[in-house]
């Protein structure tokens, strides 16, 4: 590049040379028809334009020329360059003079507009990267955005950046150069309101950096120190309102959790203590409704203690499904059995198709879903009524519904029935530590299905859906071979 | 049985510990009891016991990995206690050697009726192992490969009369679906759990008077499937 402007300031001498040449020939036809002095007017324009177009240099090659031109072909004697009268050296002078402004002039000019044409262009680069930048959280991104910027811009040998703090890492362009061994030649930290927070590295020697670059990456670091800052506030924001939510979650499970708690404990206190005290006879029924209270209510602290497990699960993320290809109708089986107790009081129909297929899901936590949905419903519904499990296929899904014939809810809390503790009726009349329903949710949610609740015209029903696909494969299908014993 | 067995039961509980044992003395056990994993790996091979009721959940040692050096010398049964949701240890120990799990809490009707089928299935030998299972309205033969039930013979393809005699002649005792895949098809096919749950409902259907309370066949969620026979009933 440097041997391509000194080419093109020697063209210019050479141009405002030439151009003396022509004009020069051009009056010298014309010689006896002009008069002087419109001569040395006239040959003013060469001069101009050499300094207009070529800058100061060749300006005053030009003026020189053109004195040295006039004074040997249009001043008598023609043909020698003796100065006669002293205005022939204020003709030169004027000549010279009028380079030089001219050249100032449009030096000014030039400059006033490159200077603005660079402002503009740093201002793009820095807008397109302020835009690049915006709504960009990670701090890799950010920093992979901005190394991109620099390197497309500076067209370095090589570009770092290093971020350090609590997650330090760092990103090179191009990724397949090694960084060279010298010390880079430009060195700027990523200066955020709580300090250093990184450092940008540019390799480049060949051009060197000019002081507008510097100021340009300048700028590139203080915004990336910016977005970086702006990272980390969101981030600590979210953080501190899971910290909230959390917190709210356990001051209100505490103080359900101890009422619940407290209640069983209170029943296996007093029957413990009246069996040992022995106030009870050996053969009287007091005795065995003592010591069924105590067994029924430990396995109701146990529901109670599994519940909370569930939800610190769900609440953590760790609830990861085992899902595997398993028929619906087991699942239900499996949970009537064990519920058979409890759900005497009720009528149960389970209306699940034969020809149901097989549902990618994990069998405890499904059973789990069922024993919240059907216990709940034996809560609240009648007893004597019918409590009905009704499952078809809906396009890709399994649609399942526990319906029952118990009140219906208003529409306004239909949807807050999963949130954690909520509870439509009195607390007292219901016992349970509002979380059965949330846990059905969080289930259903970690298989990627949906669960909501539903008005019908006689009762009240729990709907879900769930994918009948498992890491994108379909139901198997298994051909029973034929009966040869 | 004439002589009262020995039970090794290993867990770190204090309270638990001292219910087992004065539970099972009372029922005529001779209990040793162990808090850490080593220590009850060394009692054992001191005075090995006829049944060891181990928790998964030690300090000093993973519950399986004491389940698998137990293994190493003796078959007696191990039943192991373990807290509910940790079915992906329960399963891991059974495959192990375990032979069966009571998830805590549990009720001792419930241990002592798991220590009697482990126990009556430990001193089964092979010449006095009955090929005829009886279970309410069903009888299988197991030699035979005959099954009727109330008199009427019932007719099975046959991998359903495969896994139902796997199920038969392990009655009483949980199997896990690795185990079951694994006898009644392939080892290969250890991971298709579909193939059982579709198999097993054939079988339901054609052994079971209600196919959706079934009385033979139980599923264990999460961990298998257990078969009961009329000698396991209390």
């Amino acid at each position: 590049m440097r041997v391509a402007t000194f080419s093109s300031r020697f063209l210019g001498y050479v141009f405002a040379i030439g151009l003396v040449a022509v004009t020069t020939t051009a009056f010298y036809v014309m010689r006896d028809a002009l008069d002087t002095s419109l001569i040395a007017l006239l040959l003013l324009i060469p001069v101009g334009l050499s300094t207009a177009l070529w800058g100061l240099g060749p300006g005053i090659t030009a003026a020189m020329s053109v004195f040295l031109s006039f004074n040997y072909f249009f001043i008598r004697p023609y043909y020698t360059l003796t100065v006669h009268r002293p205005s022939d050296v204020v003709v030169l002078l004027v000549f010279l003079f009028v380079a030089v402004v001219i050249s100032q002039l449009v030096g000014r000019a030039q400059a006033g507009l490159a200077a603005a044409t660079a402002r503009e262009r740093e201002a793009t680069q820095l807008y397109e990267l302020s835009t690049a930048l915006s709504g960009v959280h990670g701090d890799q991104t950010i920093a992979r955005i901005l190394i991109e910027y620099i390197q497309v811009l500076f067209a370095g040998e090589c570009v770092k950046i290093v971020i350090t703090g609590p997650q330090s890492f760092s990103l090179q362009l191009p990724t397949d150069v090694t960084p060279p061994a010298r010390s880079p030649e430009l060195t700027l930290p990523i200066q955020a309101v709580r300090g250093i927070v990184g450092e940008i590295r540019l390799w480049r020697t060949e051009p060197a950096i000019s002081s507008s670059e510097k100021r340009l990456l300048q700028t590139f670091a203080s915004q990336g120190a910016l977005v970086l800052e702006r990272a980390a506030l969101v981030q600590a924001e979210s953080r501190a309102k899971v910290l909230e939510e959390s917190d709210h979650f356990k001051s209100s499970l505490l103080s359900s959790v101890s009422h619940e708690l407290r209640t069983p404990l209170a029943t296996i206190k007093a029957a413990a203590s009246s069996l040992r005290g022995g106030q009870v006879g050996w053969d009287s029924p007091a005795r065995s409704e003592l010591l069924a209270a105590i067994d029924d209510e430990s396995d109701h602290l146990n529901i109670l203690v599994g519940n909370l497990l569930d939800m610190s699960r769900i609440e953590s993320g760790a609830l990861k499904p085992q899902k595997q290809w398993n028929i619906l109708g087991e699942i239900v089986e499996s949970v009537l059995t064990r519920m058979r107790r409890q759900a005497e009081s009720h009528q149960l129909k389970i209306d699940i198709p034969e020809d149901l297929p097989l549902v990618p899901v994990d069998f405890v936590q499904m059973e789990q879903v069922f024993t919240n949905l059907i216990s709940n419903s034996i809560k609240y519904a009648p007893t004597n009524t019918l409590i009905c499990i009704h499952a078809e296929v809906q396009g890709d899904k399994v649609f399942v519904q526990v319906s029952n014939e118990g009140p219906q809810v208003p529409p306004e809390h239909l949807d807050r029935i999963f949130d954690k503790f909520y509870r439509i009726t009195a607390a007292d009349r219901v016992t349970g530590t509002g979380l059965g329903l949330s846990i059905c949710k969080g289930i259903i949610e970690a298989h990627e299905g949906q669960i909501w609740a539903e008005n019908l015209p006689h009762g009240f029903a729990f709907n879900f859906t769930l994918p009948l696909t498992l890491d994108g494969a379909p139901p198997p299908q298994l051909s029973i071979e034929p009966e040869i014993l | 049985m004439s002589q009262s067995p020995n039970v090794l039961v290993i867990d770190d509980e204090p309270q638990i510990l001292r219910a087992l044992r004065t539970i099972l003395t009372e029922k005529d056990f001779k209990v040793t009891i162990a808090s850490r994993g080593e220590e009850g790996l060394t009692l054992a091979a001191a005075n090995p016991p006829d049944i060891v009721i181990l928790d998964l959940g030690l300090p000093d040692m993973d519950g399986i990995e004491v389940c698998a050096r137990l293994r190493e010398w003796t078959q007696c049964p191990i039943i192991i206690l373990s807290v509910r949701d940790a079915e992906r240890d329960k399963v891991a120990a059974l495959d192990k050697g375990a032979d069966d799990y009571l998830t805590k809490p549990f009720g001792i009707e419930e241990l002592l009726a798991r220590v009697r089928v482990a126990l009556r299935h430990s001193t089964r030998t092979g010449s006095d192992q009955t090929s005829l299972v009886k279970a309410r309205d069903l009888s299988i033969d197991l030699a035979w490969h005959h099954v009727t039930r109330a008199g009427e013979e019932v007719k099975l393809t046959a991998t359903e009369f495969k896994l139902l005699a796997y199920l038969a002649s392990n009655r009483g005792r949980v199997l896990t679906h690795k185990s079951i895949l694994t006898h009644v098809w392939d080892p290969a096919d250890a991971d298709h759990t579909e193939y059982l749950r579709v198999y097993m409902r054939q079988l339901r259907k054609k052994l079971e008077a209600d196919p959706d309370h079934p009385q033979h066949i139980l599923t264990e969620a999460g961990i298998g499937y257990r078969f009961l026979a009329d000698e396991d009933k209390e």
